[in-house]
C-alpha cells in the first residue's frame, strides 16, 4: 500500500491518514509530492495526475484501489484492517466519531483559512476574527465533551480515525498560539506526545519548500 | 428514528439523507426545522451541539453532518445496500461521496439549491465553472467505470448519489449546461419517487430565507402545482 502526501509542512490532509496508519501500525510506503510554487502549478498536477483524478492529496493506492479523501480513506482502512480499530468498536461512539470527523472534513473554513498548518513556524499568537473564534470554540467543545464522555487520552479512548480527522487542528492551535480549555489542552498534548505525531514533525522540519499561500506572516517566513 | 431536517427549498444538507434513506426504503419521521428565523438555532441545538441540519436520532445514537448519517445507515441496515458491494467501487464511492461533503465551495455559494426557483441561467465564475466541470467528470467517470448495473453513479442507488443529488437540482435551477451522459444521469435522479416526494414538499413551502433569493427582493417561484 502507497500513501501519496504533499508538503509535510503544510499539508494538513495528508497528515490526517498519514498518522492514523502511523498510529495503528498499518504499513505503507509513502510517496511525497511537493507541492512546488504557486499552488495548483502545472508539474504538481502532473505528476499527481499519474495517481488520481482528483488533482488532489492524500490518495491512497492498494493494488487497483486508489482512494482519495482522507475521510474516505479512513473508511478503506476501517474495514480493510478491522483489528487496527479505525473506528470505536460501541456503535453510539462510532456514530459520534463519524459525525465529528464529517464536520471536520466538511468545517471550519474560517480557521483553517486564517491558521494553515506550518509546522515549521514557531509559536507566534495571531488575533483572529469571530468566525474564526467561534469555530476554536466549536472545536474546544468538541475535544472537551468527547474526554469528558469517553475519558481520554484521545477523543475515544483510544487513537481513531476522529484523532487523526483532528490532528492537524492540533497543530494549527498550537502553531497560533490559540488559548484552548483544560481538557482541549490535555488533549492536545496526548496527541503531540505520539511517536507518529514526533516522526511527521521531523519530517516537515527537514523540509526547505516555502508556499507562501500557506505563510500566515508572509513575505516573513518564521522558522524555527 | 427520526431525521431532523432543514426547509425542503434550501437545504442541501437535508436532502442528502432524506434521499438515501428514502430511497434505500428506510424508514423513519422527519421533523422539518424552518432555518434562519428567530428560535431555530435553538431548536436544533435541542437536537445536536453542532448546531445544524441535518440530524439522526435513533433511540440513543444521534448522528449528524449527511455524510456520517448515511455511514450509520449503511452500518446499521447492510441489507439496504447504501454502499456498492464491490470493495474497488465503494472505495471509490466513498471518495466521490467526501469530494462532495467537502468541495465545491464557489458552486454550493453561487448555486444554492433552491426548488421553486424556475430554471434560469446564472453567470458562473472561473471557480464554480470548474467544479461543474469536475462534478461531471465525477458522474461520467463513475458510470463508465461501474454503471453498468443500473442508471445511477455505480449502477444501483447509493449514498453517492444521495450526496450529488442537491447539485443535479442545482445545476437544474440555474440551468448550467452539462454533457449528454450527466444529463441522463440527473433525468434518472429527477425521476426517483424519492425525489418527487421531496420537491412536491419543497414547492408547497412558504419559508422564504432572502439570502438564498438570487432576485431577491422578488421571489420567482414554479406554481406548487408543478411538481
Amino acid at each position: 500500500m502507497q500513501l501519496v502526501i504533499g508538503n509535510k509542512n503544510y499539508s494538513s490532509w495528508s497528515f490526517r491518514p498519514w498518522i492514523a496508519m502511523k498510529a495503528l501500525g498499518i504499513p505503507f510506503e509513502e510517496i511525497l509530492i511537493p507541492f512546488g510554487t504557486p499552488l495548483g502549478n502545472p508539474d504538481f498536477k502532473q505528476r499527481l495526475a499519474a495517481f488520481t483524478p482528483a488533482g488532489l492529496v492524500p490518495v491512497l493506492i492498494d493494488g487497483e484501489v486508489q482512494v482519495w479523501e482522507t475521510l474516505a480513506i479512513m473508511e478503506y482502512l476501517a474495514e480493510k484492517f478491522p483489528d487496527k480499530r479505525l473506528w470505536p468498536a460501541d456503535r453510539i461512539a462510532r456514530a459520534q466519531a463519524r459525525a465529528i470527523s464529517s464536520e471536520m472534513h466538511a468545517g471550519f473554513a474560517a480557521l483553517r483559512g486564517e491558521c494553515p498548518m506550518n509546522i515549521r513556524r514557531p509559536v507566534r499568537e495571531r488575533a483572529l476574527p469571530e468566525a474564526a473564534r467561534a469555530n476554536v470554540a466549536r472545536v474546544d467543545a468538541i475535544w472537551s465533551d468527547c474526554r469528558t464522555r469517553y475519558g481520554g487520552p484521545f477523543l475515544f479512548g483510544a487513537f481513531c480515525a476522529a484523532d487523526a480527522m483532528y490532528a492537524p487542528m492540533v497543530a494549527r492551535l498550537n502553531t497560533y498560539g490559540i488559548e484552548v480549555g483544560k481538557a482541549a489542552r490535555a488533549y492536545m498534548d496526548a496527541v503531540t506526545a505520539l511517536p507518529a505525531w514526533t516522526e511527521w514533525r521531523a519530517g516537515a522540519l527537514a523540509e526547505t519548500w516555502i508556499v507562501p499561500e500557506d505563510e500566515a506572516d508572509w513575505p516573513t517566513v518564521l522558522s524555527a | 428514528m427520526k431525521l431532523v431536517i432543514g426547509n425542503k427549498n434550501y437545504s442541501s444538507w437535508s436532502f442528502r439523507p432524506w434521499i438515501g434513506l428514502k430511497t434505500a426504503g428506510i424508514a423513519f419521521d422527519e421533523d422539518v426545522i424552518s432555518l434562519y428565523v428567530e428560535g431555530s438555532r435553538e431548536q436544533i441545538l435541542k437536537h445536536s451541539p453542532a448546531g445544524k441540519v441535518p440530524i439522526l436520532i435513533d433511540g440513543d445514537v444521534r448522528v449528524w453532518e449527511s455524510l456520517a448519517i448515511l455511514e450509520y445507515a449503511a452500518e446499521t441496515f447492510p441489507g439496504a445496500g447504501l454502499w456498492p458491494a464491490d470493495p474497488a467501487a465503494r472505495a471509490h464511492a466513498r471518495a466521490v461521496a467526501a469530494e462532495m461533503h467537502a468541495g465545491f465551495a464557489a458552486l454550493r455559494e453561487e448555486c444554492t439549491m433552491n426548488f421553486w426557483r424556475p430554471p434560469a441561467k446564472r453567470a458562473l465564475s472561473a471557480a464554480a465553472q470548474a467544479n461543474v466541470a469536475r462534478v461531471q467528470d465525477i458522474w461520467t467517470c463513475a458510470r463508465e467505470r461501474y454503471g453498468a448495473g443500473g442508471p445511477f453513479l455505480f449502477g444501483r442507488f447509493s449514498a453517492a448519489d444521495a450526496m450529488y443529488a442537491p447539485v443535479v437540482q442545482r445545476f437544474i435551477a440555474y440551468d448550467v449546461g452539462v454533457s449528454a451522459p450527466a444529463r441522463a444521469y440527473m433525468v434518472s435522479m429527477t425521476a426517483l419517487p424519492a425525489w418527487r416526494e421531496w420537491r412536491r414538499a419543497a414547492l408547497r413551502e412558504t419559508w422564504v430565507i432572502p439570502k438564498f433569493e438570487y432576485d431577491w427582493p422578488q421571489v420567482p417561484r414554479l406554481p406548487a402545482e408543478a411538481a
